[in-house]
């Protein structure tokens, strides 16, 4: 792997909590939550789940640790609204090194202006989106403006549905598709030109895609109960997103994360009632049996 | 009063369609008082019913849009998307671990206790508001908790509120069996 020697990770998304406003800063666990600034946010399913994963995987590889831009908005829009125009105005001089953008209202015009601002960077960063972000971007026709795409089964058939502009909209039969489908969703988003350079689609086995077909799947271990656990989708994310920071290749990385968070799910001993700063409190274990160093 | 009727940008999502020409205006004046970034316009023919007027949406929206209405007593026909077969998903699967059950609703999943009617986790979804819905449902028997529908905001608080009302449904069954 390169040596990483200031080097920016920025994690953006909203979180759950009314009327946080803007902050950027470090994030340092304090329990079952993120401390960024102060502020403390319970790290729960969301764009808090996705930090913890990739501060948990930061600090086991002794990085720079990411930056974390978040704000509070309980799905009225307003915070997100925030976060886009900090980035449309903010990212060309931030310059980040990867961007990973996560929960937050899907606006397909600020998505758009935000992709511009991109383009406008001195450095292209690698881009990475999961959740609303990522259903942004498909809907406004962005999505090969991105380099990796972390969808779970439902994401990953909106991916490949020509006409949703929200997983809510997906078209009956692909929403029935079952995890063996994957292989031919995938092949429909890249022929689309709704999927990012790389897919790490989650689930019960983990596919990866490259180019239009699956180049990789984890299966193992398999812990069922990990599906339930809310958050553990954004994790993967969050891991994926550290370790291609680290420099490994978009493919190894995706690889490693699904090996990782499964490792570190199976650590957990899971039932249906665990929360996913349980799992993550295993990633180092996880890493350290899968032997992740940079 | 002179009315600017704009173009349909596709980027906007979805459209509300009102049967009276004032129902919209009043509706646009609502919305714009609550911070929502709508535009009057005029429908393309396809989506025409009732008046020739129509807003523009954030598609993503309506469950707030539609609750505000409500409560401020606006008139309107139905909300559309601008792409697609203007359809929400009705389908749902359930999954059984040894003492849940998981009900996925599009995006959403939502897990409850079998024995006890207790919501146990809720995961997936991408919106703002499903990280607080999920604090807010996540240990409530599910027939005290809130409904997803009423005090969310997006289509994920939509297929979140779907998954809930199958858990429901499952629960009651169980119940009386």
């Amino acid at each position: 792997m390169e040596e990483k020697v200031n080097k920016l990770m920025l994690v953006c998304g909203t979180v759950p909590v009314k009327d946080l406003p803007l902050i950027s800063g470090r994030a340092v666990f304090e329990g079952e939550f993120l401390s960024v600034n102060g502020f403390k946010v319970p790290c729960a399913q969301g764009t808090a789940a996705m930090i913890g994963g990739a501060l948990s995987v930061a600090d086991c590889l002794k990085l720079e640790p990411p930056q974390a831009l978040v704000v509070g908005d309980t799905g009225r829009g307003q915070g997100s609204y925030l976060l886009y125009e900090f980035l449309i105005q903010r990212v060309s001089t931030l310059s980040p090194d990867v961007l990973v953008l996560h929960y937050c209202l899907p606006d397909m015009t600020l998505m758009r202006k935000l992709c511009e601002s991109v383009r406008s960077c001195a450095k292209r960063p690698l881009m990475i989106a999961d959740a609303a972000s990522m259903y942004a971007a498909k809907a406004a026709g962005l999505a090969t403006e991105f380099d990796i795409f972390t969808p779970d089964l439902c994401e990953m058939a909106f991916l490949a549905d020509p006409d949703a502009s929200h997983p809510a909209y997906i078209n009956k039969h692909l929403f029935e598709a079952d995890i063996a489908k994957v292989p031919e969703l995938v092949a429909a988003a890249y022929q689309l030109k709704s999927a990012a350079r790389l897919l790490l689609v989650k689930g019960a086995v983990d596919y990866i895609a490259e180019d239009g077909k699956v180049v990789d799947i984890v299966s193992e271990p398999n812990i069922p109960e990990l599906e339930a656990i809310g958050g553990t989708g954004d994790v993967i994310t969050g891991i994926v997103s550290a370790l291609a920071y680290a420099g490994l290749e978009l493919r190894e990385a995706a690889k490693t994360s699904a090996l990782v968070n499964r490792m570190a799910g199976k650590l957990a001993r899971p039932s249906p009632a665990t929360r996913v700063w349980q799992v993550i409190s295993q990633l180092p274990a996880a890493l350290e049996q899968r032997r992740v160093t940079c | 009063m002179v009315l600017k009727k704009a173009k349909v940008k596709a980027e906007s999502g979805g459209l509300l369609l009102f049967e009276k020409v004032e129902d919209a205006v009043r509706a646009e004046e609502i919305l714009s008082e609550a911070d929502y970034t709508v535009r009057l316009v005029a429908p393309p023919p396809t989506f025409r019913m009732g008046c020739d007027l129509a807003i523009e949406i954030n598609l993503v929206e309506q469950i707030g849009i539609g609750r505000l209405f409500r409560e401020k007593g606006v008139n309107y026909l139905k909300v559309v998307p601008l792409k697609g077969a203007g359809r929400l998903l009705d389908v749902v699967k359930v999954t059984e671990f040894k003492d849940a059950t998981m009900v996925k609703a599009g995006n959403m999943k939502v897990t409850f206790d079998k024995n006890k009617g207790t919501i146990l986790n809720v995961s997936g979804g991408g919106c703002p508001d499903i990280p607080y819905l999920s604090a807010s449902l996540i240990g409530k028997k599910l027939s005290d908790a809130p409904r997803p529908k009423d005090i969310g905001f997006t289509l994920c608080a939509m297929m979140m509120d779907r998954a809930v009302v199958e858990c429901l449904e499952l629960w009651r069954k169980r119940l009386t069996s």
